[in-house]
């Protein structure tokens, strides 16, 4: 038996049963990967911490996404899924070269410490909470959070891309999305919902059909608070684009 | 007027301008000890409202919005001052359920003076009013 062998089993195991305990395990033995290939971006403005999250969140993806039925190795796999991941954030954090260096560095702090302080507390953090904590004014914090936010683009950002960690739209529909065609339905939002990401799909199912906070969401998928955050408003702002778009196609 | 319990703000209609009604907000509802996850609810729900009011492309005129800061809760009417006429304005199935999810009340009609909506969200959040 190969070195490889017991992780391919980990993975087959995994595919079939979805056990965390296992993925836990692929992410682990595979930290070497994210780590290196977060080094690799790390000339490029943003701290090798960050990087290395943003990598880690890569590698938990490509974990969970990998067939192990495919002819392909894992590690060229999550080396692809994880570069893009990298390459995203590195793009989404255009808006940090308009922003003050000390909002940048604000939001990044305010990212770590909603989750944190929530944990905590065991409630979602008021601004006053979150001003304390990052040693800033509450004026401060909201012009952070303004700062990080997505709420107008200039131009539709490619719903249909894989952007922000989903998958292409099309790709396989588990349980949460059936679930989530039915609430489409009934909101008769189908066609437009159907355009965002699997990712933004699943966020806005969750707060808008749901009734989830914007904390238990994060809980539930894994990720930061402020991404949910992020997320929600550029999703509101890309249905709203695509409504504009349909009923523009509807007139002419 | 301005009381101690009301803040108003008038921008030009135009959806670069929404920052300032999104702000706004957020920075009362965190002087009232909101959580924030209700403030990034409520900032949405602006965003949703007084869009509805501009449009994509913004109007020629100006949207009012009235800040009424009462106990545990905050209301915002947002009032359009257009200078063309425009068709009456509804709420999208779209903009609905968003708000239905992040306001406890919403409503957006057509007056007289022009369109004009109002939403309230409660603090829900059993956070302490530390720092007033």
């Amino acid at each position: 038996m190969t070195e490889r062998e017991p992780l391919k089993e980990t993975f087959a195991a995994y595919a079939r049963t979805g056990d965390i305990v296992l993925r836990d395990q692929l992410v682990a033995a595979h930290m070497g990967l994210a780590a290196y290939l977060a080094r690799r971006f790390a000339n490029r403005g943003q701290p090798l911490e960050d990087l290395t999250q943003v990598a880690s969140l890569g590698l938990l993806k490509a974990v969970d996404r990998f067939d192990p039925g495919l002819q392909i190795e894992f590690s060229t796999y999550a080396t692809t899924t994880i570069v893009g991941e990298l390459k995203r954030y590195l793009r989404d954090k255009g808006w940090a070269v308009r922003a003050p260096r000390r909002m940048q560095e604000l939001y990044l702090n305010l990212s770590q410490v909603v989750d944190g302080l929530g944990q905590e507390l065991g409630r979602s953090p008021t601004i006053a909470e979150l001003a304390a904590e990052v040693e800033a004014s509450e004026e401060e914090v909201l012009e952070a959070l303004e700062a990080g936010q997505a709420y107008r683009f200039a131009s539709l950002d490619s719903p249909k891309s894989d952007a922000e960690g989903g998958e292409p739209v099309g790709e396989s529909i588990g349980e949460e999305d059936q679930e989530l065609a039915r609430a489409e339905q009934r909101a008769t939002l189908a066609p437009l919902l159907g355009q965002l990401p699997r990712r933004q799909r699943q966020i806005v199912h969750l707060r808008f059909f749901g009734g989830l906070t914007q904390s238990e969401i994060a809980h539930r998928l894994g990720i930061s608070q402020m991404q949910v955050s992020r997320l929600l408003a550029r999703s509101v702002a890309q249905l709203r684009s695509l409504a504009e778009d349909s009923r523009s196609q509807e007139e002419a | 007027m301005t009381t101690a319990d009301e803040v108003r703000l008038v921008v030009p209609a135009r959806p670069e301008f929404l920052r300032l009604a999104r702000v706004t907000a957020a920075g009362l509802a965190g002087r009232m000890g909101f959580s924030y996850d209700e403030v990034e609810d409520l900032r949405l729900a602006i965003d949703e409202l007084c869009f509805g009011l501009t449009g994509p492309t913004g109007r020629h005129g100006t949207v009012e919005l009235l800040y009424l800061i009462d106990e545990g809760s905050l209301v915002v009417e947002g009032q359009g001052h257009f200078l063309e006429d425009i068709a009456p304005i509804m709420l999208t199935d779209l903009s609905r359920v968003i708000l239905t999810a992040l306001v406890d009340e919403h409503d957006l009609v057509t007056g007289p003076n022009g369109p004009l909506f109002r939403l309230l969200k409660r603090r829900h959040s059993n956070a302490a009013l530390a720092g007033d």
